[in-house]
């Protein structure tokens, strides 16, 4: 269950959110805003040079952040990015992207070119992942994650949902916890590897298992939301504040923003 | 199958995003009528369930192991619209708080999974076990044969999606913008491992977990109504 445990770790490590740093200062709801914008910002660019500066520029957050930079990279190169590496490969050749050859070589009698039209292609859709996954994670690592939640309120979801989000986010950690006593449980019994239908079997006891539980929980937590107060709508408490700081970070993004679309569309075409 | 940011086009996201609006309404109302109040914290433990779901590897032959969606099952469980929401509050989760599937990707990733996959297994599922008993086995069959079937549906869709992006979005020279691969490559290739591997991860899961059911907590199974 290494899935579970790194799942863990990822997700409810508010350590690095509770740290005294640029981002973990400013308003959740004024950050997620201008996180967004800039992922927007990302995904409309075509153009390289852009997307390494907005990479140049979360990495300089994270540092700003007192977020450690090698952890950083560990954290959102694994998996997403080194798997669209990967997929990207074949579309530096001319047999997916046909143009102009830059090296030519043989492999088994085969002809085959890394062509301008694919590297290029290949090193934009990188960046454009790489860089998307890395503000979506320094978002997520600055900004406690109940505060991310109640921040979808600005952008006009109902409170039921983001009250449903809360209290799933509550949930994930102890399924998480049940499921990871269970496994310690039945590696403690078997102590040793099984068969993969047997495997199977236990992962599906499992699941059957976890819903037998979360079924039964359902009672439980209503009883304990009429007991908090729940008369069948929710009310969700902001203690949000913007200051100063806040008006002066969304000055920055709006310029950098400016200042990156007028290189685009001016200075590089 | 979580379509990472980068991905797709702005316009395909925005494409998703406007597709799922009045989906995500219709779910709410359906639930919203057919949901008793004391059964309001399900959703959310039906969401953080269909979440957890994602992260078990499941073996398969030759020592690796794979993971399935739980779309169908959780349709099966919560019925298809109450899944809707929940498997949207799972994406949601995962996109925000772990990177797993983009953030522009979320319309998208929801008309595939939280949409399409469990309401074209749980309809499949209501039909092959139409009149069966809750304990008979044409129940577990009728699950599995319903979370392969709407694995792939839900597959070929991405691959469609991912196939897309090379005629929608690339400059005048033929560059890809998006994703690199056009129709005749994504598709086969995300049909191919849904077809071969993924499917019948997702078949075994849901056909095993609605057996345990049978014999642990039958009435569980006669839950589906949302």
């Amino acid at each position: 269950m290494s899935a579970l445990s790194f799942l863990k770790g990822a997700i409810f490590a508010d350590e690095y959110a509770s740290k005294k740093g640029l981002l973990q200062s400013l308003d959740p709801r004024v950050k997620t805003v201008t996180f967004l914008f800039f992922i927007i910002q990302i995904l409309l660019t075509k153009n390289l040079f852009i997307l390494l500066c907005l990479y140049a520029l979360c990495l300089l957050l994270t540092l700003f952040s007192r977020i450690n930079v090698g952890f950083f990279l560990k954290r959102t190169w694994i998996f997403i990015p080194l798997f669209s590496l990967l997929i990207a490969i074949p579309a530096l050749f001319n047999i997916v992207t046909p143009g102009e050859p830059l090296i030519t070589f043989t492999i088994a009698g085969l002809k085959l070119s890394i062509t301008r039209q694919g590297l290029f292609g290949a090193a934009l859709f990188m960046m454009r992942v790489t860089t998307s996954v890395s503000f979506a994670v320094l978002l997520s690592l600055t900004t406690r994650h109940f505060e991310l939640l109640k921040v979808l309120r600005v952008f006009g979801i109902p409170q039921v949902f983001v009250m449903t989000l809360g209290i799933c986010y509550r949930y994930i950690y102890l399924f998480v916890e049940i499921v990871e006593n269970t496994y310690l449980a039945i590696k403690s019994r078997v102590g040793t590897t099984v068969h993969y239908t047997r495997g199977q079997h236990i992962v599906a006891w499992n699941i059957a298992s976890l819903w037998n539980r979360s079924y039964q929980l359902n009672e439980a937590v209503y009883q304990a939301m009429l007991s908090r107060g729940y008369r069948g709508e929710p009310v969700l408490g902001d203690d949000f504040k913007i200051m100063a700081k806040d008006g002066l970070w969304l000055s920055f993004v709006i310029t950098l923003s400016a200042a990156l679309a007028y290189v685009q569309y001016y200075l590089l075409v | 199958m979580h379509i990472p940011d980068g991905y797709l086009g702005p316009a395909t996201c925005g494409f998703f995003y406007a597709l799922m609006l009045p989906i995500w309404t219709a779910a709410a109302k359906i639930v919203k009528k057919t949901l008793k109040a004391k059964q309001v914290p399900l959703l959310a433990i039906g969401a953080a369930f269909s979440f957890v779901i994602m992260m078990f590897n499941v073996p398969i032959p030759g020592g690796s192991t794979g993971h399935a969606v739980g779309g169908v099952l959780v349709a099966i469980l919560l019925g298809p619209w109450a899944a809707c929401i929940a498997i949207t509050v799972a994406l949601v989760v995962q996109a925000l708080l772990f990177g797993d599937g983009g953030i522009t990707a979320i319309g998208a990733n929801c008309f595939n999974m939280a949409f399409v996959l469990p309401l074209t297994g749980y309809y499949l599922y209501k039909v092959l076990s139409y009149n069966a008993p809750l304990d008979s086995n044409r129940r577990v069959w009728a699950a599995g044969v319903a979370g392969y079937i709407g694995i792939n549906v839900a597959a070929f869709l991405a691959g469609v999606e991912f196939g897309l992006q090379p005629l929608l979005h690339h400059t005048a020279d033929g560059q890809a913008l998006y994703s690199p691969y056009g129709l005749h490559i994504a598709v086969p290739a995300m049909a191919g491992e849904h077809l071969l591997i993924f499917g019948w991860i997702e078949a075994i899961v849901t056909a095993l977990v609605i057996k345990f059911l049978q014999r642990q907590a039958p009435e569980l199974l006669k839950e589906g109504r949302g």
